[in-house]
């Protein structure tokens, strides 16, 4: 069947019907399904890994989906000749790299060559378009300039001069302006923008900057692991619940007091607003059982200290790193008497004891006595649960410890999730 | 908006002018002296001597510089020539088979035919170990894998060597020596055939040479066929390697540098940059060769010791004065 030259009217700049692509036999995208008006400002939105960049590789045909079609104004993208679609599409890249000494007007001018004629000179509608494209992106007086030599921004105009070029009615950005500076990324949106508004050229911009996408696009498709998550207008998308579930973390948004536009920030203000507990806790740990407690300890304000630990033990150099203070003892022999004495003097300075998950054998459950010593001076002590799943010695003495020290008081925990809350829950009923 | 891209007219001017300086230059150096041949019946035939290798000297040249040229464009690589890619060697292990072995079934045409059927082999071998694990291979691993592919094909030439009778022996260490020594006329007629017709083909594709150095991606955003392009020129640049091989042996240097020089002169635009590099690379070998012959006669030096000799310290200024207008990565 001969495809029409024409396009049909009324078709959606892009639709994604049902498409399901990827690399070789792994699906990156699943089943997404969205249409992109003519004329609209659509901004792709989710976190690294969520199939932002194999979409707009499905999309300009780079990659051909397993199942569903892609359209370009109402025309299966497979379709089109290569230089057709050139005339429709341009690209904008995350970074354009020209490792040859081209200049500024000659990369415009590779814009070009989709539109020409195959073996064609440039002609003076040519240049008459290669040069309306510096003038809009400011890059006329670059023209002589090699490209490399550019500022990063600069090449970035450039790049967006050389796709404007193919003169094309929609236009896609590869979180292209992700790694500019503030006034340069402002200019190169300026320039989006005026496009949009003036040329009706369709802009589908890829981001991972939300609040920048938020800001200036009229809608926003939100992709979470190769899914369609939400498509709505900014405020819709925008939601504190959904973007904290799709990004893992806890997130707030407000409104901008000056645009109205949602703005989205983490809660690490919050955290940073919080005073720093005057607290100090010692942690018997051992094997990497400590790692992930010393990073949350500090983090939640916490003074730390360790021991007895094995040198070269990785949670030896863990606490080294973080300038934990530590006792220490030779690497791969069993705790002596000096050490211990050492680390019961440090359990007296300390404010709370926390037994890691640490395994115990014949050489460090002289440990679990600190803990011991701990409870019998009046300080708290979080015990990882299940000790007799992780004892080694001979004659099961650290379950038998674990089980008096659970009888003296101390309190089991199962996750370091759980024993942040625990401790906060304790911390600040102490402090009452 | 003026076309900025043309070369610099000064520049263009100057190599016009010496380009034909130089190959007049050369036509006059031989072992007999400096100078044109008398008109008795040895210097005619010194001439005719002189005229063939000047001949080949010019084939050879274009067709490695031209190849050269062609590969750095594809692979985006300012190492990338002939020799790195393995496709050197695989030529040159198809002309010293077909030369040990004798290829004469395909008559004029069997040398460069067999040379360029093993280079397609190696090229296709290369390109196989270096794109493990399916994607389009990197740059780096193309040119590990080429240089692993290489170095097999140059043990399988000494195998040869060894085990071959003493004459078969001497013609191909002096081939691969790099000797530009005309053979048949009719193999001549056919390589120049060969030559020109590729080194036109991909004149035809320089604007997509342009496209392309801007890497696959955005090639295919410009509304390329990126894939067809690419595997058409890596097979005439193969073809062009394959034939200046089977032609002259292994002549190393050339492809490497003259490119270099070429696009620090006249800029990376393929559509002047590959004739340039045609002339340049011809020129360039005709002279080495005939410092190779008059230098210090009755010996012969091998003409590819004089292209690294003569030609690295003189390039090597050029490119630390001007790498900077060809090559910025």
């Amino acid at each position: 069947m001969k495809v029409p030259m024409t396009v049909p009217l009324n078709a959606p700049a892009l639709a994604f019907k049902a498409v399901t692509a990827g690399y070789g036999k792994r699906p990156v995208l699943e089943g997404v399904d969205f249409a992109i008006e003519e004329g609209e400002f659509v901004s792709v939105i989710g976190p690294n890994g969520s199939g932002k960049s194999t979409m707009l590789k499905t999309a300009t045909g780079l990659i051909h989906p397993s199942q569903g079609r892609v359209e370009l104004f109402g025309r299966e993208i497979s379709s089109l000749k290569p230089r057709e679609r050139a005339t429709l599409i341009g690209v904008v890249p995350q970074k354009l790299e020209s490792p040859m000494a081209f200049t500024v007007a000659e990369i415009v001018m590779i814009g070009r060559s989709g539109p020409r004629k195959r073996w064609g000179i440039p002609d003076a509608k040519d240049y008459d378009s290669a040069e309306r494209a510096m003038i809009y992106t400011n890059v006329l007086d670059l023209k002589d300039r090699y490209f490399n030599e550019l500022s990063a921004g600069e090449q970035q105009r450039a790049a967006l001069a050389m796709a404007l070029a193919q003169e094309p009615r929609i236009i896609m950005l590869d979180e292209s302006i992700a790694h500019l500076d503030i006034n340069h990324s402002q200019e190169v949106l300026r320039i989006l923008m005026n496009i949009n508004r003036e040329e009706k050229i369709t802009v589908l911009l890829v981001s991972h900057d939300l609040n920048l996408a938020a800001q200036i696009a009229d809608r926003l498709l939100l992709i979470d692991g190769g899914r369609l998550v939400c498509n709505g207008s900014p405020g819709e998308v925008m939601q504190e619940e959904l973007l904290s579930r799709v990004y893992g973390c806890d997130l707030r948004v407000q409104q901008d007091p000056y645009g109205g536009h949602p703005v989205v920030s983490g809660t690490l203000d919050a955290l940073l607003r919080r005073p720093r507990v005057q607290k100090r806790l010692h942690v018997i740990c051992g094997g990497g059982s400590g790692i992930e407690l010393f990073r949350r300890l500090l983090i939640e304000g916490f003074e730390v200290t360790a021991g007895v630990l094995n040198r070269l033990d990785s949670d030896a150099e863990a606490a080294r790193a973080l300038d934990i203070p530590c006792v220490l003892e030779q690497p791969f022999s069993a705790v002596g008497s000096e050490a211990c004495e050492q680390a019961r003097l440090m359990v007296e300075q300390a404010d709370g004891l926390i037994v890691g998950k640490v395994p115990f054998g014949s050489g460090n459950v002289v440990n679990l006595e600190l803990a011991a010593e701990a409870l019998r001076a009046g300080k708290p002590v979080w015990m990882a649960s299940d000790i007799s799943m992780r004892d080694y010695t001979s004659d099961r003495s650290a379950a038998r410890m674990a089980g008096l020290l659970k009888s003296a008081g101390a309190v089991e925990w199962g996750g370091i999730q759980e024993l942040m809350a625990r401790l906060q829950q304790d911390v600040m009923k102490r402090e009452a | 908006m003026p076309v900025k891209g043309s070369p610099n007219r000064n520049k263009a001017l100057l190599f016009l002018i010496a380009v034909p300086l130089l190959l007049g230059v050369s036509l006059l150096l031989g072992p007999s002296g400096f100078g044109v041949p008398d008109s008795s019946a040895s210097g005619k035939a010194i001439l005719s001597l002189r005229l063939g290798r000047f001949f080949m000297g010019l084939m050879v040249g274009a067709a490695l510089s031209a190849s050269g040229t062609v590969f750095q464009a594809i692979l985006r690589n300012p190492l990338a020539e002939p020799y790195v890619l393995g496709v050197s060697g695989g030529a040159g292990l198809g002309a010293a088979l077909s030369i040990l072995v004798g290829g004469g079934l395909l008559g004029a045409a069997g040398l460069p035919l067999t040379a360029f059927f093993f280079a397609i082999v190696t090229l296709m071998a290369v390109y196989g170990i270096a794109s493990q694990g399916g994607a389009s291979p990197s740059v780096y691993s193309l040119i590990l894998s080429g240089v692993i592919v290489s170095s097999i094909c140059s043990s399988f030439i000494m195998f040869l060597v060894s085990t071959a009778d003493i004459e078969g022996m001497h013609t191909v260490v002096w081939w691969m020596l790099g000797n530009l020594q005309p053979g048949s006329t009719s193999g001549q007629v056919v390589s120049m055939i060969l030559i020109v017709t590729a080194i036109g083909l991909l004149w035809l594709l320089a604007p997509a040479l342009n496209v392309l150095t801007l890497g696959r991606e955005m090639a295919h955003y410009q509304g390329l066929n990126a894939g067809a392009v690419t595997m058409s020129s890596l097979l005439l640049a193969t073809l062009l390697a394959a034939t200046a091989v089977s032609m002259g042996g292994m002549i190393g240097f050339v492809g490497l540098i003259v490119p270099h020089v070429m696009r620090a002169l006249f800029g990376p635009d393929h559509r002047w940059l590959l004739p340039a590099s045609a002339i340049g690379g011809g020129t360039f070998l005709v002279l080495c060769d005939a410092i190779a012959r008059s230098l210090m006669p009755p010996i012969e030096i091998p003409v590819g010791v004089v292209t690294a000799l003569c030609g690295g310290p003189f390039f090597l200024i050029i490119l630390r004065r001007k790498m900077n207008h060809a090559w910025i990565a």
